[in-house]
């Protein structure tokens, strides 16, 4: 089926398999394979875009069902060398070890921010809820969203594990 | 995915009534995705016509009117909860939704998309029955009512009849401003499928418990009354239901913690 969206304000018209995910035409299809798949079925958040405002997980969206969407990804983020203030966050409070999970992580704080821009270190734990990371213990990305909203403050209520 | 399918997308729900017609038990209709896709991708189901049920006209429309709440089948678990009428109006809907899955899945998880798969462990359901909502089926010669008590009809198992989709649910008007609480046990504190989940509704005296992931079905308990003293009323919610052990509890455990929540519950809900 042939499928026309925006992926990171750029048009694409392509020619799709019907049963392709979202994950794998972004990957295969279009080469953008900074989203990661993880599980492969909803429960890591590796996968996370944007589509249409919202944060999903692209290993549970068919391509064909976003014909006319528009979609962001992590590739959108950086401009050139210079990363977005989410990627820099991470960076500054050491947010990223392996890395497999950040790109899903940073999509999810992207729609956080967008609707809520000073969010609670609960609010932060709810966005994030469906995103595994196994390496950082969660919460230098608390911190770095935190850190990024002007509450640094809150780094109290954390607890390095 | 490995495992092709067609994919179909009508544009009108008359259209849809008469595609699902046409490819009968070949076809598996499509929600959010949240449950199809990696069933399919497991292998567990093999439909060869997907057929998307959100891309019609109206298929989205959360609305109140004078018979209450009405949700089409493509309304998600976050457009409920991003609604301010409905936090205001029907804040055990919310607490409901609230509880189930991640972020990420309740961007695309459907409320109807939740009650159709009639897992035991639906989160929607215990609010559904609470409030008495109803079902609109709809199929290419016509349309029915069903209450949400007499929706599930076991596991994984609804009234629906091939060729039948639910169009609407109507949440009534009557049960706006019930108070309650959901209490999902689960193995972790972020998202995962209940253990147990009990929820108690309390409007005018009238007190009802709805429980998930104990029984085949979602099960409503309307039998507690306001002179109940606490374990009275958890031994009501015990005789209703029939906890089965599996992968994520004993049987033992489950009737445990539902005793547990069910006098919490009681003292608690106001
Ligand atoms: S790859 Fe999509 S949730 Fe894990
Ligand atoms: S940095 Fe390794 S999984 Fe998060």
């Amino acid at each position: 089926m042939k499928i026309r969206l925006t992926v990171n304000g750029l048009a694409y018209e392509r020619d799709c398999a019907e049963h392709k995910t979202l994950l794998r035409f972004l990957r295969e299809d279009l080469g953008l394979i900074g989203t990661k798949e993880g599980c492969g079925m909803g429960e890591c958040g590796a996968c996370t875009v944007i589509l249409n405002g919202r944060a999903v997980n692209s290993c549970m969206v068919l391509a064909v069902e976003a014909d006319g969407a528009a979609i962001a990804t992590i590739e959108g983020e950086a401009s050139g060398p210079s990363l977005s203030d989410i990627q820099k966050a991470f960076q500054r409070n050491h947010a990223v070890q392996c890395g497999f999970c950040t790109a899903g992580m940073v999509m999810s704080v992207k729609e956080l921010l967008s609707t809520t821009p000073g969010p609670s270190v609960d609010q932060v734990k709810d966005a994030i809820e469906g995103n595994f990371c196994r390496c950082t213990g969660y919460t230098q990305i608390i911190e770095a969203v935190m850190e990024l909203t002007g509450h640094p403050e809150t780094k109290g209520e954390l607890e390095h594990v | 995915m490995v495992y092709e399918f067609r994919y179909l997308a009508p544009k009108t729900a008359a259209e849809l009534a008469a595609t699902l017609d046409d490819v009968k038990s070949d076809g598996k209709l499509l929600a959010g995705g949240t449950d199809l896709i990696p069933n399919i991708r497991n292998g567990m189901l093999k439909p060869r016509v997907v057929v998307d049920i959100k891309k019609y006209e109206g298929a989205g429309r959360l609305a109140f009117g004078s018979d209450g709440l009405t949700m089409g089948p493509a309304v998600t678990i976050n457009d409920l909860l991003r609604s301010k009428d409905a936090r205001e109006r029907y804040p055990v809907l919310c607490s409901c939704a609230h509880e189930l899955a991640s972020h990420q899945i309740r961007n695309r998880a459907t409320v109807a998309g939740n009650v159709v798969n009639a897992s035991p462990c639906s989160d929607m359901a215990p609010a559904l029955l609470c409030l008495g909502a109803r079902a609109v089926l709809r199929s290419a010669t016509g349309e029915r009512v069903v209450p949400f008590s007499q929706f599930f009809a076991g596991v994984k198992k609804t009234v629906l009849a091939q060729g039948e989709f639910l169009s609407m649910i109507v949440v009534p008007a009557e049960s706006a401003g019930t108070s309650g609480n959901y209490l999902k046990l689960k193995r972790i504190a972020g998202h995962d499928l209940g253990i147990v989940g009990v929820l108690m509704t309390r409007q005018d005296g009238r007190i009802r418990f709805g429980v998930s992931s104990a029984a085949p079905t979602p099960v409503l308990v309307d039998t507690v009354s306001e002179k109940d003293d606490p374990d009275e009323a958890a031994r009501k919610v015990l005789a209703a239901v029939l906890p089965i052990s599996d992968v994520r509890g004993t049987k033992e455990y489950r009737e445990h913690m539902i005793g547990v929540y069910a006098r919490r519950l009681f003292t608690e809900v106001k």
